[in-house]
């Protein structure tokens, strides 16, 4: 019982975990890129700072998206069988965060578009 | 005071505001709003992109907090089975997530390109350098081509259609640069160069201010910012670069005595004398400035010796001492001999 209802909370809170790792890894990696004056660099035809904020906005958008998708299969699973109250909470919560953690990776994403790497 | 005059003055004040917040409110011609220090009345690219983005926020959450709350009355007062669509999952994802995810994902990159579009170094552009000190602005214009460098203060001769980049830092404590009517504020900040870049489409008088609480004066550091068209700025620029002008009469001549006796010229540079202090602005062609005391008077002989008599006075605090022992006759000499200085 105690595991299952660890991990309905972990695929619940999921989507934030990815959102977390982006953030710290985008913000590091490009003040770390910059300060090491890396600003002007390219890999794979574009500029590394670029690079690396698509690449991690890539992979947490993707497992954003798989724990999304799995927290609708649970919501749908427990809609079908009212029984318990705690699952049915936890399974719209799951996606309720993974849903709203997907689009916050993807504002975070935005900015290598528009903006100059390390102005 | 009595009390009348106290209202009349507060209406004086809050009418100009309500016809401005009136004009935000329906994006009308802000007529009321024009100035020389407003950021409602842009003057360059810039400073327009940023009055949009303003103008899109402020209509923009205007409308939606006027919609929620008439909603939440709605909610409040309607009849329950009249407003019981409000409690509707459908409601509450296209209203409650649906809108403001879209709303936001369009505002996002709005505001970001803003962000790269304003203040973008361009190449070409005039350098100027200010720097921020306790209470004035020294500016410096780098030498260009033929044109050799030369100082002055407390005021922004700059060309209209040309770009421009402003170098700023401080000598001594956080100051901040900024001209409305030409865009954002920038930091002068000791140690440190920050560029702030803009062009300026219309001729005309602006003013610009200190935005940083930087002592006692603060509110008595600002600037005035001239746009000329190209030829009138070259023009300008040449006459600066050229040293002081000889007095052409004795009673100047006096004035330019009684400044170099004074010790005026241990703070003060007056290029082609030797007055060559770096404490104080560059007075060689302080008569052709427009304000003195950065910003706080018109120029003319009257301000000019109230100035040299009385800074402690008009600035307390001011890294000038008060004139005040010089004869009524010297004082007239030397405010006509700095006024003279063209
Ligand atoms: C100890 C240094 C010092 C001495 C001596 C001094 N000044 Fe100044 N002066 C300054 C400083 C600093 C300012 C800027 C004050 C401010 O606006 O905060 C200034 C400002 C001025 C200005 C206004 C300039 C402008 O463009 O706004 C005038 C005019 C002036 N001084 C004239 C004189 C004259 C004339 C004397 C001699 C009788 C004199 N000063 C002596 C330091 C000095
Ligand atoms: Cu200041």
């Amino acid at each position: 019982m105690t595991g299952r209802r660890t991990a309905q909370v972990l695929l619940a809170l999921g989507g934030m975990f990815a959102w977390a790792v982006q953030f710290a890894l985008i913000y590091g990696a490009t003040s770390t890129l910059c300060g090491r004056g890396w600003a002007d660099a390219t890999l794979l035809a574009i500029g590394v700072v670029p690079f690396a904020i698509l690449s991690t906005t890539l992979v947490t958008l993707v497992a954003a998206a798989i724990l999304l998708i799995v927290s609708f299969r649970e919501e749908r699973r427990w809609r079908d069988q009212p029984s318990s109250t705690a699952d049915a909470f936890l399974s719209q919560t799951g996606v309720l965060i993974n849903g709203l953690s997907l689009i916050a990776i993807l504002w975070n994403g935005v900015p290598a578009f528009i903006l100059p790497a390390c102005a | 005071m009595d009390f009348e005059t106290t209202l009349t003055r507060l209406r004086g004040r809050i009418d100009p505001v309500l016809r401005c917040g009136g004009g935000l409110l329906w994006a009308f011609p802000l007529a009321g709003c024009s100035g020389v220090q407003s950021a409602l009345d842009p003057a360059g690219g810039d400073a327009w992109d940023l009055y949009w983005l303003t103008i899109v926020m402020t209509v923009g959450a205007t409308l939606i907090f006027v919609f929620v709350t008439a909603l939440l009355l709605y909610a409040v007062f309607a009849p329950p089975e009249r407003r019981a669509w409000l409690g509707t999952r459908r409601t509450i994802v296209y209203g409650g997530l649906a809108f403001p995810i879209v709303t936001l994902s369009l505002l996002l990159p709005y505001g970001l390109i803003v962000m790269r579009d304003v203040d973008a170094p361009q190449p070409g552009a005039l350098q100027i350098e200010v720097i921020g000190e306790q209470y004035w602005w020294r500016v410096r214009y780098p030498a260009e081509g033929e044109q050799a460098e030369f100082s002055t203060a407390n005021e922004l001769v700059i060309p209209i259609g040309r770009p421009i980049t402003v170098s700023v830092t401080a000598a001594d404590v956080i100051h901040s640069f900024w001209i409305p009517n030409f865009g954002g504020k920038i930091d002068m900040i000791p140690g440190r160069i920050n560029r702030f870049n803009f062009t300026a489409e219309r001729p005309g008088i602006y003013r610009g201010i200190c935005a940083e609480f930087c002592g006692a004066q603060h509110a008595r550091m600002a600037f005035d910012v001239m746009a000329l068209e190209p030829a009138e700025f070259d023009a300008w620029r040449r006459t600066q670069a050229q040293p002081a002008p000889e007095p052409a009469i004795p009673f100047l001549a006096r004035g330019r005595d009684l400044f170099r006796s004074g010790g005026c010229g241990s703070c003060h540079v007056v290029r082609g004398t030797e007055a060559n202090g770096q404490l104080g602005p560059d007075l060689t062609h302080v008569g052709s400035r427009r304000t003195i005391g950065a910003g706080q008077f018109p120029n003319n002989v009257g301000t000019l010796a109230g100035w040299i008599a009385n800074v402690q006075q008009i600035k307390p605090g001011a890294k000038m001492p008060s004139y005040g022992s010089l004869t009524g006759e010297d004082l007239r000499a030397i405010a006509g001999y700095l006024e003279s200085l063209k």
